[in-house]
């Protein structure tokens, strides 16, 4: 069974359902008021009559019997009957048709008055008057059934009308939802099938909850995309720079193969290890970058002191500046006295960034490493002389592989600034690449920590 | 000076090559396949060293750890992984073992590094606190070093670095580990910051004396010895 229809049947069942409840209601309360009003009715003129009877005897019971009101009444029954049931006084012209014995109490029958041609149905009260005379008084329901048989019919043509507008609604309401869904299922197949390009047509704000879910989608598959066309250029950027370690890899196991001497061949043995060596960092590092960017390094944050932590890769790192002839300079923030983060890789990203620096800005003779904090971050940074990277291939360098050496002529994948990223959003920080007028600071700018309520 | 080591590690052919390298050096080497059978063995038998894989069929090589070291057993653990990120590195050594080393490894590597451990649980029971190589001297309470009665001048890190050489004295020391334990980094910098700071100290130690003490041992690492 196709949803519309699913939708259209179920909207007519509701509509039955929730008629039928107040059909119910209503005729049930109708017929329960109508039968209230008329036995007590009843009982208010026999009690009256029989009080004129107690007063008056049965000819004052005879006179009001006659009364004209009464007997003008088109809808009232009085009469006196005799011991058979044969009216003697009132607006009877036959006896009522009883089927039994007369006995007192509430009964409904058939009565003819005086001037119709058939009996019509009553409500009646029976009265023992005395040994020889009963009263009779009732009043005509005819008409009363006429206007329940009027009220029952509207009801059920009033139902008739609500199940057809309920399948109606439910069939448009099907109808609109099932072409919502169905942009929505041929594009997210689509999607699926290869074709990354395709967005659902959706309002930048508001509209209805189609429009919202569309949106989350659109999101969705954004991000699906980019992920998968980072994936893929990472795949292709690996297979690729793999390819020349790999290569010398190879070369240096044949050289040491072929070398007769002894000693050459260890040398060149060493080489191999350190040609594999370089191959592993390459591929720990880009394992590294995966880690960072899952966040479950989080657990690994602890507090600590960032000055303390420059300071001592600073010191770490001059003696290998001096023998580059590079000044290597530390300026702490002094008024920021820790940090919450993992202290393991944000050293291992300024170290990056000092390297960076010893390897591509050291013809400016000065390298400066500090740790700055104003009102709203803190920053972990690298600053140096050298040719700097110009405005338009920041972007590059800050992708993995990308390496804008052209000549690639030094070791190394391109990851290190990718890795520094990484660990920056693990952060919740970014890495920027600032002009130093001239050379390159690189800065991870991480969000200032709320002090007082941190915990380690 | 045969110890008792015990390998557990599910891989037939690493297993093959640490048990044959570690036999030559004059060890006695066990060996468990897998997480259930290494637990079993390390409570059981008294070693002086085990050498834990971190995946392991079964029970894998971290829960063999906790289980060791919640039942009191304090024999050094090397733990052996594939997992190379400083997060899983530091998830290791914080789970109980002694020292973490990243597969593929150099045997050169594995030996200085399970020297090291052994000597460690040997030098629990040293009560001289005074560190001597041949005619070097280490006070490691006063911080001072004096070769042949001469007081040398070093700085906080060169010290740190001499006094981890001497403590493995006569043993391969690698540069990654010198970046573990006296840097406490446990990332690979990449560039020769190792080699410059041992330079420096073996600048200030060797140089106006006849016989060197700190040596450079191809493809692993450095010795000091005599």
């Amino acid at each position: 069974m196709p949803i519309t229809l699913r939708i259209a049947l179920f909207a007519g069942l509701l509509a039955l359902l929730s008629n039928l409840a107040v059909i119910g209601f209503i005729t049930f309360r109708t017929h329960d008021e109508m039968s209230t009003n008329r036995v007590q009715q009843l009982q208010e003129q026999g009690e009256a009559l029989s009080d004129v009877y107690r007063s008056g005897g049965l000819s004052g019971l005879r006179s009001a019997v006659l009364d004209p009101d009464l007997q003008n009444d088109p809808q009232a029954v009085v009469a006196i009957l005799d011991r058979a049931g044969r009216p003697l006084v009132g607006s009877l012209a036959a006896a009522p048709v009883l089927g039994g014995p007369l006995h007192e109490g509430y009964l409904t029958a058939k009565v003819r008055r005086r001037g119709d041609s058939t009996g019509r149905e009553a409500s009646l009260r029976l009265m023992p008057i005395d040994p020889g005379h009963w009263l009779l008084t009732g009043r005509l329901t005819g008409e009363e059934m006429a206007v329940r048989d009027i009220l029952e019919r509207s009801l059920l043509i009033g139902l008739a009308i609500a199940v057809l507008l309920g399948l109606l609604t439910g069939g448009l309401l099907a109808q609109f939802v099932e072409r919502r869904v169905r942009d929505i299922v041929g594009v997210t197949s689509a999607f699926g099938a290869g074709d990354f390009a395709r967005r659902l047509p959706a309002p930048v704000q508001g509209g209805d909850a189609f429009a919202g879910l569309s949106r989350q989608i659109n999101h969705m598959l954004d991000r699906i995309a980019t992920l998968m066309e980072e994936l893929r250029m990472l795949t292709d950027s690996l297979a690729h720079d793999l390819r020349s370690p790999v290569s010398r890899l190879r070369s240096a196991a044949d050289a040491a193969v072929s070398a007769s001497d002894e000693r050459e061949r260890d040398a060149l043995l060493g080489n191999v290890i350190a040609q594999a060596d370089s191959l592993m960092r390459v591929l720990t590092t880009v394992l590294e970058i995966g880690r960072s960017e899952s966040m479950t390094a989080r657990s690994q944050f602890t507090r600590f002191d960032p000055d303390a932590l420059g300071r001592e890769l600073v010191e770490m790192y001059e003696p290998v500046a001096e023998e580059q002839e590079v000044t290597l300079s530390f300026d702490g923030s002094a008024v920021w006295p820790e940090i919450v983060g993992h202290r393991q890789l944000l050293a291992q990203a300024l170290s990056n960034l000092i390297e960076n620096s010893l390897a591509y800005g050291a013809s400016g003779g000065q390298i400066h490493v500090f740790i700055a904090a104003d009102e709203e971050v803190i920053r972990l940074g690298v600053a140096d002389r050298g040719p700097g990277i110009p405005a338009e291939r920041r972007e590059e360098a800050r992708r993995r592989f990308g390496r804008l050496d052209p000549s690639r002529s030094r070791q190394g994948a391109g990851l290190g600034l990718a890795l520094v990223q990484a660990i920056a959003h693990l952060h919740d920080g970014q890495l920027v690449l600032r002009d130093n007028r001239p050379g390159l600071s690189a800065e991870l700018e991480l969000p200032r920590p709320k002090l007082p309520e941190a915990t380690a | 000076m045969g110890r008792k080591i015990l390998i557990v590690e599910d891989d037939a052919d690493t297993a093959a090559y640490l048990t044959r390298g570690l036999t030559e050096e004059g060890h006695s080497v066990e060996h468990a396949a897998n997480g259930q059978d290494g637990l079993f063995r390390a409570t059981d038998g008294n070693f002086d060293l085990i050498i834990l894989d971190r995946m392991l069929p079964g029970l894998d090589g971290i829960a063999v750890l906790k289980a060791l070291r919640a039942a009191g057993i304090t024999t050094p653990v090397l733990v052996l992984s594939a997992l190379a990120s400083v997060g899983d590195r530091i998830d290791g050594l914080e789970s109980g073992s002694d020292d973490y080393l990243v597969k593929p490894f150099s045997f050169a590597e594995l030996l200085a590094r399970a020297n090291a451990l052994l000597r460690r649980s040997e030098a629990r029971v040293n009560v001289d606190p005074k560190l001597t190589v041949a005619d070097l001297e280490i006070d490691p309470l006063a911080r001072s070093v004096r070769r042949a009665g001469k007081k040398l001048d070093l700085k906080p890190r060169e010290y740190l670095l001499l006094e981890y050489f001497a403590r493995n004295a006569g043993r391969v020391v690698t540069r990654t580990m010198l970046l573990e334990k006296v840097w406490d980094y446990h990332f690979d910098p990449g560039t020769n910051v190792i080699d410059v700071h041992v330079s420096r100290l073996r600048r200030k130690l060797d140089d106006g004396f006849e016989k060197p003490l700190l040596h450079t041992v191809r493809g692993a690492g450095y010795m000091l010895a005599a």
